[in-house]
């Protein structure tokens, strides 16, 4: 079947004048392309794609790891619906997508709009500004955070000076997300750096431009460069809500591993970890997984709809 | 043209296929094999985890070289964690089929692990004279009995105590002497904070291990052989007397006890008393700047105070290769004086005549233990452990997290009482 389909779309002139030899050292030389991929071939095939499938399956099973996995159908999915702790667990997830995402990425572009400019230094601050994002993942930036917005530490006292005293924001439920929130913020770099790429594809003729007609700065932004860099901006708002779709680390190291106080910071992959690794529910967390799986692909979904309206392709001008 | 592409393919899929099985194996024998096996010579290798801190795995690994050098023929090779990754590192290895041979165990597992086969029944070992299963200290043995079978073997015992600020105790004039009432304690919490302006526990409902004590000292227990052993008014009456006391100060701040994490709230200064098991108390010292000691646990009649010795053990992979050394190791650990003096207190009461006689605790904090141990047995209270079915464990966390949202005002005690019944549902099933 797929080779019928495929015939058509080699170019038939090349095929029919190509010897035979050179035809036997193009194939020798696809085949050792893929020798050469067999490593990763074989890795994706059973370190991703196998437990992936696994993963579908066992979604359908009542599994502990122990007794081998009974076939349950959607039971799974029907308790994790019921369940308040789930619940909770989107609730908490989509507060942090909704409130970290804008707020990164608007950090990201405005500092990439100061970094743009042509000034002494630039390299520094450029590398400055990135460095976040560097350590960002490890844990010890977790454990850092911890201590920074814990009672009487340097979050709280700097709050005290300005009356405000909420004694430290980890063992706050109302407040604890927020310090995850400027967490993520914090590790601006990557779409920083992204938008920086963006802003020196803007041509700079259709600001002289814009200038000769008596554009200020503030039309000029909103009428040439959000414009321009749409695609780039539509690129970072993508990967960044996925990203923050995906927050585990922070939340688990945070609050001490208990996604806590109160479940206030229990992320939606926080409690699919509890769920398969303490209470051993394997086939409810793989339920979780996939149903994860399907509502970032919805997202996207949604975003790749929407752009239609807001980004702005050159081709698409012409 | 197409039966030669077609023989390519298959000459990459075989290719591919072969590098597959090849890496497949590889996984296979790195996982499997691990360094437990006899080798040319006929040692054999065993390995042995634990949970707990550094200055346990300091001595415990000075109990293995010890163990090392009078059983040339047999190593230990030793895997330590802390307590929470300890549990989710073993559910893995048990359920791939590789558990450590020999691993420090706990009352909430045992009936989850023999219920998954994971368990050796160390009788037979007992009966072959590779394992002694006499001289264990009141009755102690019998906590690593489920249904007739010896799958625990206690290296220690402890039980249930008040660790108490003494500085601050003593400051507020208050006195926590043995038959004291719960209406005493709550008093002397008051009093505490009248006179201190520091609220006096840290958070006594949140805790399983002492909700069931009070359950006993009337008449009841938090578990049965396969269920909770109480109502969901029990629950909510218990958990609406401590969100009243923490609103009024009586019992610290949730919030603040949260971030003095890892610290306890006792040793931090947020209050000034903590239940907890009587060996841990050793922590305080070193965590805090004030003096600690143990007092009894409150009761609800003047005399019963529900305890009962609990204990860490020694449990056995069912499916060890080595299922004579591993029975001789464990025989060591548990009755050689030497392990005894090394070891101390840190888990527990020494459980074996040997080792009790051996060590003679020289600090404060040892001391502190035994004679409260001592107090403890002597006033005749001490009643056999309540059963731990299987599931225990996940219910214990939940108990604590449920007890933390009570704590912190986002559950109604009510609300509280019945997510923790159904959450107990689930773990009992699974």
């Amino acid at each position: 079947m797929t080779l019928v389909k495929e015939a058509p779309v080699r170019p038939a002139k090349k095929r029919s004048a190509a010897p035979a030899a050179g035809r036997r050292g193009r194939r020798r030389e696809n085949l050792a392309g893929y020798l050469f991929m067999s490593p990763w071939i074989a890795g994706f095939l059973l370190l991703t794609a196998g437990p992936m499938i696994a993963s579908l399956y066992y979604a359908f099973t009542s599994y502990n790891l122990f007794t081998p996995p009974k076939w349950v159908g959607l039971d799974n999915f029907t308790t994790m619906f019921q369940d308040p702790r789930w619940q909770k667990s989107v609730e908490v997830t989509l507060k942090y997508v909704v409130v970290a995402t804008p707020l990164k990425l608007l950090l990201a572009l405005g500092v990439a709009l100061l970094l743009a400019q042509k000034r002494r230094g630039q390299a520094l601050y450029r590398a400055a500004f990135y460095m976040p994002s560097l350590i960002g993942a490890s844990v010890s930036v977790g454990f850092v955070w911890r201590a920074l917005f814990s009672d009487d530490a340097v979050v709280d006292r700097t709050q005290k000076v300005f009356g405000v005293d909420v004694g430290g924001w980890i063992g706050n439920p109302d407040y604890v997300l927020y310090s995850l929130v400027a967490l993520s913020i914090w590790q601006f770099g990557a779409p920083m750096v992204i938008f920086l790429a963006g802003l020196k594809q803007v041509p700079q003729e259709l600001y002289e431009a814009a200038e000769m007609d008596g554009a200020g700065p503030l039309r000029r932004f909103w009428n040439i460069t959000l414009p321009m860099i749409s695609p780039v901006l539509f690129f970072n708002v993508l990967l960044e809500s996925i990203h923050a779709f995906q927050v585990f680390g922070s939340a688990y190291v945070v609050s001490d591993t208990r996604c806590g106080p109160a479940d206030a910071t229990l992320v939606y992959t926080c409690y699919l970890y509890q769920k398969g690794f303490k209470e051993a529910q394997m086939g409810f967390a793989s339920a979780m997984a996939w149903t994860l799986v399907v509502a970032v692909a919805l997202v996207t979904a949604v975003l790749f709809w929407s752009q239609k309206k807001w980004v702005h392709y050159e081709e698409a001008a012409k | 043209m197409g039966t030669s592409r077609n023989v390519e393919r298959r000459t990459i899929l075989k290719a591919a296929g072969a590098t597959a099985a090849t890496l497949g194996l590889a996984a296979t024998t790195t996982a499997c094999g691990g360094d437990s096996g006899t080798s040319a010579d006929g040692t054999v290798t065993i390995r042995y985890a634990w949970w707990g801190g550094e200055p346990r795995t300091i001595a415990i690994k000075k109990t293995i070289a010890l163990f090392e050098k009078k059983y040339p023929k047999i190593k230990i090779k030793p895997e330590f964690t802390d307590y929470e990754a300890f549990w989710e590192k073993f559910q893995t290895q048990a359920s791939g089929g590789n558990p450590p041979d020999v691993f420090q165990n706990a009352v909430g597992f045992l009936r989850k692990y023999d219920k998954r086969g994971v368990l050796m029944d160390l009788k037979a070992q007992a009966d072959a004279g590779n394992l002694n299963l006499e001289n264990f200290r009141n009755g102690v043995l019998a906590n690593g009995q489920v249904d007739g079978k010896q799958i625990g073997i206690p290296v220690g015992a402890n039980t249930m105590a008040l660790v108490i600020d003494q500085k601050a105790f003593k400051k507020a004039g208050v006195e926590a002497k043995f038959g004291w009432t719960w209406n005493d304690y709550f008093a002397a919490l008051q009093t505490i904070q009248d006179k201190l302006k520091i609220a006096g526990d840290t958070g006594y409902f949140a805790i399983m291990y002492l909700y069931d004590l009070y359950l006993r000292q009337n008449g009841k227990a938090f578990f049965t052989d396969s269920a909770l052993g109480f109502t969901e008014a029990d629950l909510t009456q218990w958990w609406e007397d401590g969100y009243k006391r923490v609103k009024s100060g009586l019992v610290a701040d949730p919030k603040k006890i949260e971030q003095a994490k890892p610290k306890s709230g006792l040793s931090a200064g947020l209050a000034a008393s903590e239940f907890t098991w009587d060996n841990f108390s050793i922590r305080y010292q070193g965590e805090g700047d004030s003096d600690y000691g143990l007092a009894p646990i409150p009761t609800t009649d003047g005399k019963n105070t529900g305890q009962y010795l609990g204990s860490l053990m020694l449990s056995a992979f069912s499916g060890t290769k080595h299922p004579k050394e591993v029975a001789q190791f464990i025989d060591f650990m548990v009755h050689d004086p030497e392990v005894g003096k090394i070891m101390g207190y840190d888990r527990g009461i020494l459980a074996t005549t040997e080792q009790y006689d051996a060590f003679k605790p020289t600090d404060p904090n040892n001391k502190g233990v035994a004679a409260y141990e001592d107090e403890v047995a002597k006033a005749g209270v001490l009643g056999k452990i309540t059963p731990h079915p299987s599931g225990a464990d996940v219910v214990e966390a939940a108990f604590l997290r449920i007890g933390a949202e009570v704590a912190q005002g986002k559950t109604k005690p009510a609300d509280a009482a019945k997510a923790l019944f159904s959450e107990a549902k689930a773990a009992f099933a699974g």
